[in-house]
């Protein structure tokens, strides 16, 4: 690493400032130290003001909010950290359940290795029996090749994407940490060639040892001591993505610990990312004849990320949502560009983080989370100060709410149906979710359909609830007709269930939508039919005893099958309570939909950004002096930009002598053509009148610059030995 | 990283002082040898601090800081949870310098847009000129490509001449004779034609050049500097 200043007094940024910046440049240095804890507290403590502002950060707080007239207004500070107190137990939430969810699925996994580590431990034990000292030496060897063998768990992932399994293997190790095992968790980068085997013992000692080394020696000596002083557990040794070690390293390894096996129960657990046969194929033969394997499976991804989009965003959905162009480029982001559900929660919590960073309302969703909600909104709601109020009013879908009256009553009232209806959304989604199970779909496009809009309002005659939303693109209509696709496929499968299987959907229907009594009602009559079905009777004879109504009745349909009645059920379902947040009003309070700003910041694209600017450097300078038109070239532009331009022209290779000539001409040009005054450029600066052979060097200079620069974006090459004229262009197009 | 460790350690033991109201030194323990024992020990201090630290890093992707390990001990450290990172990129493939373990889980990078269109005066000191290359400069990367591509013995042959370089900064070079005499010492070569073997394929790939000594004798020397030559010797394994 770089050399570093020790002393922040010798290091300021004046000299960073200074003209000499070039030649006496430090590559690294303190910037701001900040003071000690201790020097904080008593400078608190002593401005009383400063403690007393400190605690009213939340609208929750009754005395700030009693002192506040109609003139005092929360300054932006104040918002931003109720925002950003907001954003941290809204995102807490998230992570818990998505930690949760994460830890559920695999618990089956994790109980059946710590039952396979336990019995194997045990066996050990019973066989072998060793005093202390026995342990620490190596000698005499165990002799039987059947007890020199390690206990080795390979764990099959099925994800070539291995960052998504690195949690699954850290849970793993805490699982088995509770449950009186050491556990050392290892990889790839611990079985390199660089450090050697040596590396791994220092690696593996230094998890297991809760007190540095401190120039002890790696090795298993060391290693022996140390189990002697804490015996009794079991030492696994995780190798979470074991394709990526090196195999002759992690052979060395292997046979290394199976000369100790017996003295020290080690047991390895190791992550396999390709097929079952990889160890086979990777390990050297006598590291593989101390291995005593056992096979053990993973989840697959998709029921992971079936489950994450179950508890995190569906279930959560009332305090913070997405909107369907969002949901829509998360959805393609994991399926096209990365694949990873880690990626996919990184992109989430970004979504989170900009959603509470730029919508000023966005603290509101914390009243969300409360149970009693209207009793206690009305308490705080009063005391919002006036600007907030106006803000809130002004939201786009207030605006579009005609008969809105600005009054707190009338928020509140809008809050509660806004999460009254999320609610009812995500009930309906859950449902559909369960027969999702059935045809092994992928819940994250029942997720995309399930938030559009026109979903919503091509489902509903109501000609109003069509006049709020508009189409967003030229190609809306393609997109509904194949965006209710997965809901068609849902239905369809309904319509194929068995009795049985269809009694089963209709107990977990049950349970999802408690809250809803109305369908629930039709649930329990649907359940009936189906146990009369059940147990022979005509279901038509049921029929006549059962009410007639209006509102949701699928029964009263003569001749329909069961199946028939459950997926109109669903349909009728879909159609009522299935509405896009987008189409509620307040929903910018909770529903994030700025996807432009979620792909800038996901997805930088150095190789298309940086091109770019170099293309369009007036949209970034504005300047006057510059042409706004994106193709043509001025004297007064930015060098490296009539450069890149000018490089544009050539193929994959650039003459130098030619594109110098160009340059020349472009900057030339100015001392024919008149410069309007304006603001200045950075090239106006350098064109002064001079005399020709010192023009001509300061061109040469300018052009190498240039050309510097182009090659520290990396957008040329070097030249070669063959053609030592010309230089490599490597990026083309964007 | 030695930096980063004692502003953790300075503030770890400022929180100490206050709760025992004992004055605790600032040094970092003695067994700190090497980048990975130090950022073991900052990532094991970073629990126990309440202080967070800030690392700025003006172009992440130059020359300086592409080569694997330096990222390596960069995302390791990022992994404290009071350890943020904001860090500037030029380089139009900047994101390969990091897999996904590294971007999702200890960079955990998200973009901004910024551009400044500023010289690249800083960035460009540690970038070989592109059009004042002689042509004829290894870089050490290039070396080591090649070096790796030799045979075990050509390996130590030239390590032995690179020693010898690094021992003696001052001479010209190491006379032919004395190159014969060292690895006839070390078994690396049986006779003189196994070593002009050597000599010859490692001036063909222009990592050794004949100079004429003062006395008059051809002495070969490498052309890289001392830096570039410590190392090359070490990337060697």
């Amino acid at each position: 690493m770089a050399k570093h200043q020790s002393s922040p007094e010798s290091a300021s940024s004046q000299d960073a400032n200074s003209q000499d910046a070039n030649h006496t440049l430090e590559p690294f240095f303190v910037l701001h130290k900040a003071q000690p804890q201790a020097t904080v507290v008593e400078k608190v403590s002593r401005s009383g003001k400063g403690r007393k502002k400190g605690t009213k950060s939340s609208p929750k707080s009754p005395e700030k909010s009693k002192r506040t007239t109609s003139d005092e207004q929360p300054s932006n500070t104040l918002y931003e950290q109720w925002r950003f107190k907001a954003f941290n137990e809204i995102w807490s939430l998230i992570q818990s359940n998505i930690e949760g969810v994460l830890r559920d699925i695999n618990l089956k996994l994790f109980n059946e290795v710590l039952q396979w580590v336990e019995d194997s431990f045990s066996e050990i034990k019973s066989n072998v029996k060793l005093s202390s000292s026995e342990i620490q030496q190596p000698y005499p060897l165990v002799a039987d090749t059947l007890f020199r063998k390690i206990p080795t768990a390979f764990v099959l992932t099925k994800n070539a994407e291995f960052v998504d399994d690195i949690q699954t293997f850290c849970d793993l190790g805490s699982h088995l940490k509770s449950n009186r095992c050491h556990v050392a968790n290892m990889s790839a980068l611990d079985f390199s060639l660089k450090y050697g085997i040596g590396g791994s013992v220092r690696s593996l000692l230094r998890q297991l040892h809760s007190e540095p080394l401190d120039g002890k020696i790696a090795d298993m000596f060391t290693l022996a001591k140390w189990y002697c002083e804490n015996n009794n557990k079991p030492i696994v040794v995780m190798i979470d993505d074991m394709e990526c070690c090196n195999a002759d390293v992690l052979g060395n390894f292997i046979a290394m610990l199976s000369e100790w096996v017996m003295k020290i129960p080690i047991f390895f657990i190791m992550g396999v990312a390709t097929t079952i046969e990889a160890p086979k194929n990777m390990l050297p033969s006598d590291a593989l004849q101390h291995l005593d394997p056992c096979k053990l499976t993973l989840g697959t991804p998709s029921d992971r990320m079936n489950s994450l989009v179950e508890s995190v965003l569906v279930e959560v959905c009332y305090c913070f949502s997405l909107g369907h162009e969002v949901s829509v480029f998360l959805r393609n982001y994991f399926l096209r560009h990365d694949g990873t559900i880690t990626s996919f929660i990184s992109a989430l919590k970004l979504a989170c983080s900009k959603h509470f960073s730029l919508e000023s309302v966005s603290f509101l969703c914390l009243c969300m989370l409360d149970q009693d909600s209207e009793e206690r909104w009305s308490e705080k709601f009063v005391y919002l100060p006036e600007s907030m109020k106006r803000c809130i009013l002004n939201l786009h879908s207030c605006k579009r709410e005609k008969n809105l009256q600005g009054d707190v009553g009338s928020i509140i009232q809008l809050l509660s149906d806004l999460k009254a209806s999320q609610r009812c959304w995500s009930s309906v989604v859950l449902c559909l979710f369960e027969v999702a199970r059935h045809s092994k779909m992928q819940f994250l496009d029942i997720f995309c359909e399930a938030t559009d809009p026109e979903v919503y309002c091509m489902n509903n005659s109501d000609n109003s609830s069509k006049e709020h939303f508009k189409c967003r693109d030229k190609n809306s209509t393609e997109r509904s007709s194949s965006g209710v696709a997965s809901l068609t496929r849902v239905i369809h499968t309904i319509r194929e269930m068995p009795v049985a299987a269809l009694s089963n959907l209709l107990d977990k229907w049950n349970n999802h939508t408690e809250e809803m009594t109305e369908i629930n009602e039709e649930i329990e009559k649907l359940q009936s039919l189906l146990a009369s079905v059940n147990e022979g009777k005509v279901y038509e004879e049921n029929l006549h005893n059962i009410r007639n109504r209006k509102s949701l009745s699928v029964l009263s349909g003569k001749g329909n099958s069961p199946n028939e009645k459950v997926a109109m059920l669903l349909d009728a379902m879909i159609r009522k309570y299935m509405k896009s947040i987008e189409c509620m009003t307040l929903h910018e309070i909770i529903c994030f939909r700025d996807v432009d700003v979620l792909r800038s910041a996901l997805i930088g694209d150095p190789r298309k950004t940086i091109q770019l600017d170099l293309l369009k450097c007036h949209s970034y300078l504005s300047c006057s002096c510059c042409s706004s038109d994106a193709k043509s070239l001025s004297p007064s532009m930015h060098d490296t930009s009539i450069m890149y331009k000018l490089a544009q022209e050539y193929g994959d290779v650039i003459n130098l002598y030619e594109w110098y000539q160009s340059f020349k001409t472009v900057l030339s040009s100015a001392s024919h053509t008149p410069r309007k005054r304006g603001r200045p450029s950075p090239a106006s600066k350098k064109a002064k009148p001079s005399p020709a052979s010192e023009t001509e060097a300061l061109i040469q200079a300018r052009f190498c610059g240039a050309v510097t620069e182009l090659q520290i974006s990396g957008l040329l090459h070097m030249p070669t030995k063959r053609r030592p004229d010309f230089i490599q262009r490597i990026a083309f197009g964007l | 990283m030695t930096t980063i460790a004692e502003i953790l350690l300075e503030h770890y033991k400022c929180k100490a002082k206050t709760s025992t109201g004992k004055k605790q030194q600032t040094q970092l323990p003695s067994g700190l040898k090497s980048v990975d024992d130090i950022v073991t020990f900052i990532v094991d201090i970073s629990d126990d601090c309440n202080c967070s630290v800030c690392l700025l890093i003006h172009n992440i992707d130059g020359p300086a800081l592409r080569d694997p390990d330096s990222q390596q001990h960069l995302s390791r450290v990022l992994c404290c949870s009071c350890i943020c990172l904001v860090a500037s990129i030029d380089h139009v493939n900047a994101p390969l310098l990091w897999d996904k373990k590294m971007v999702y889980t200890q960079f955990k990078w998200f973009w901004h847009h910024v551009p400044t269109f500023v010289p690249y005066k800083v960035e460009g000191l540690f970038n070989p000129l592109i059009l004042f290359s002689s042509g004829h400069v290894q870089t050490t990367k290039t070396a080591l490509v090649v070096l790796q591509s030799l045979t075990p013995n050509a390996q130590s042959v030239f390590r032995v001449l690179a020693e010898f370089q690094l021992a003696n900064e001052k001479e010209e070079g190491m006379h032919v004779s004395e190159v014969y005499t060292k690895c006839r010492e070390q078994f690396l070569v049986s006779s003189q034609v196994t070593l002009n073997a050597h000599l010859t394929e490692f001036k063909d790939h222009k990592l050794v050049k004949i100079r004429r000594h003062s006395d008059g004798q051809d002495c070969l020397h490498i052309p890289l500097p001392m830096n570039a030559l410590e190392k090359l010797l070490q990337e060697l394994v």
